[in-house]
């Protein structure tokens, strides 16, 4: 049966790779600190396969149709899409898939009532490309990208995202194969991606937040980090928070934040968390 | 709820936005011929206007996902090297003066603190 054995979450702003320079020189030292230390330990859990969590920024699919999950199945993975290269500064990369688990959480999540749509070809944006170049950049751990509505109205609930985490972690452990699972979430802190408040970070809810994610109270942070609080401190970009609290599902214990910085040159406020405590 | 629910998702240029981002031949027709592009997705008058003029404000008011706001401004400019000072971001400044002087005072404060 399959193990989890590392979860975390780092911001995915496309500033960290596109413009790092333009940050104060203490933001760019505590990111690269902070990353640093995510990839050891990372490879240090010596997973067999990523599970990553991030808002799909209407890329993948047309506001027609923006599916709540979407898993990349195929069995390599190619970023970033065209349209972003130039913007993450950043060249091509291949990361293997692994479609035997990337299709068990398609037919199991629709077995257990979740619809996931997949992509055997999908495109990736910020929200990948900018974690795998920090902490897979050989792309020598094989990826399986899970992309999440966060952006588009109805924006699910922290409570959803949590109960799919939940379900997740059930599906992954009754995976037949003896995978070492990783975890990450990407996305957030506070932001406002094209809105009024496109150069604001709400620090105040930042560090609110990273506090509860110290506390390790579950339930308490579900309660009290509502979509409401999420929109009001940075709209339609904050909610990508509910990646994290998917990923708290998988977790016990107090986070451990790496860093954290209030970064208006990346246009995000910009964190670096480890669980150092996960549920199997 | 946020600004993000001000989206209409049944406006034309926010279909439009998917596809362009994502097709080399239309990226290259934006620049030629705007005009004729907003007329293959259906974009209304008041649409094509708001894009053309690169009007921030007209744009997230009609509905545009504040999200593909940004990415309009990148269709006309470029996007490399998209920093705050970068001239896609000017419109934005223009659009909301007050929201972005608050960010650049934090923003100094930062600079002369702990940042």
């Amino acid at each position: 049966m399959a193990r989890i054995v590392s979860a975390m979450a780092l911001t995915h702003s496309p500033g960290l790779t596109g413009w790092f320079d333009r940050a104060p020189e203490g933001q760019r030292r505590e990111a690269r600190r902070a990353l640093d230390a995510m990839r050891e330990r990372l490879q240090a859990a010596r997973p067999d396969v990523i599970v990553l969590f991030s808002n799909d920024h209407l890329l993948n699919w047309p506001i027609n149709n923006t599916p709540e999950y979407t898993v990349g199945i195929g069995p390599e993975h190619v970023g970033p899409a065209d349209w972003y290269d130039e913007w993450l500064a950043l060249a091509k990369y291949r990361i293997p898939g692994h479609p035997g688990l990337a299709r068990y959480l398609v037919n199991e999540g629709a077995r257990r009532r979740l619809a996931f749509a997949y992509l055997r070809d999908m495109q990736f944006d910020d929200g990948v490309s900018v974690p795998m170049h920090y902490l897979n950049p050989d792309g020598a751990i094989p990826l399986v990208p899970v992309t999440m509505n966060c952006t588009v109205p109805p924006i699910p609930t922290p409570e959803r995202a949590y109960q799919v985490g939940t379900t997740l972690r059930e599906m992954l452990l009754a995976y037949p194969g003896p995978e070492r699972v990783a975890v990450l979430a990407t996305g957030g802190l506070s932001h406002e991606p094209g809105g009024p408040r496109y150069f604001s970070v709400d620090e105040e809810f930042d560090r609110w937040f990273l506090d509860l994610l110290r506390q390790g109270d579950h339930a308490t942070l579900v309660r009290e980090c509502t979509l409401e609080r999420m929109e009001a401190a940075g709209s339609g970009g904050t909610a990508e928070l509910l990646a994290w609290i998917l990923t708290l599902a998988f977790t016990s214990g107090p986070a451990e934040v790496l860093a954290y910085m209030p970064a208006i040159a990346w246009r995000s406020g910009t964190g670096m968390v480890v669980w150092p405590g996960v549920q199997n | 709820m946020g600004n993000v629910e001000r989206c209409d998702k049944t406006l034309p240029v926010n279909e439009m936005i998917y596809y362009v981002r994502r097709d080399a031949v239309l990226r290259e027709r934006w620049n030629r011929d705007l005009e004729g592009l907003a007329r293959q997705f259906g974009l209304s008058r008041e649409e094509y206007e708001a894009v053309r003029d690169k009007d921030v404000r007209r744009l997230n008011d009609m509905g545009v996902h504040q999200y593909y706001i940004p990415q309009i401004l990148r269709l006309f400019y470029g996007a490399a090297a998209n920093s705050n000072s970068h001239p896609a971001l000017e419109a934005y400044k223009r659009a909301y003066p007050e929201e972005a002087a608050a960010a650049e005072r934090a923003q100094e404060r930062l600079a002369r603190g702990k940042g």
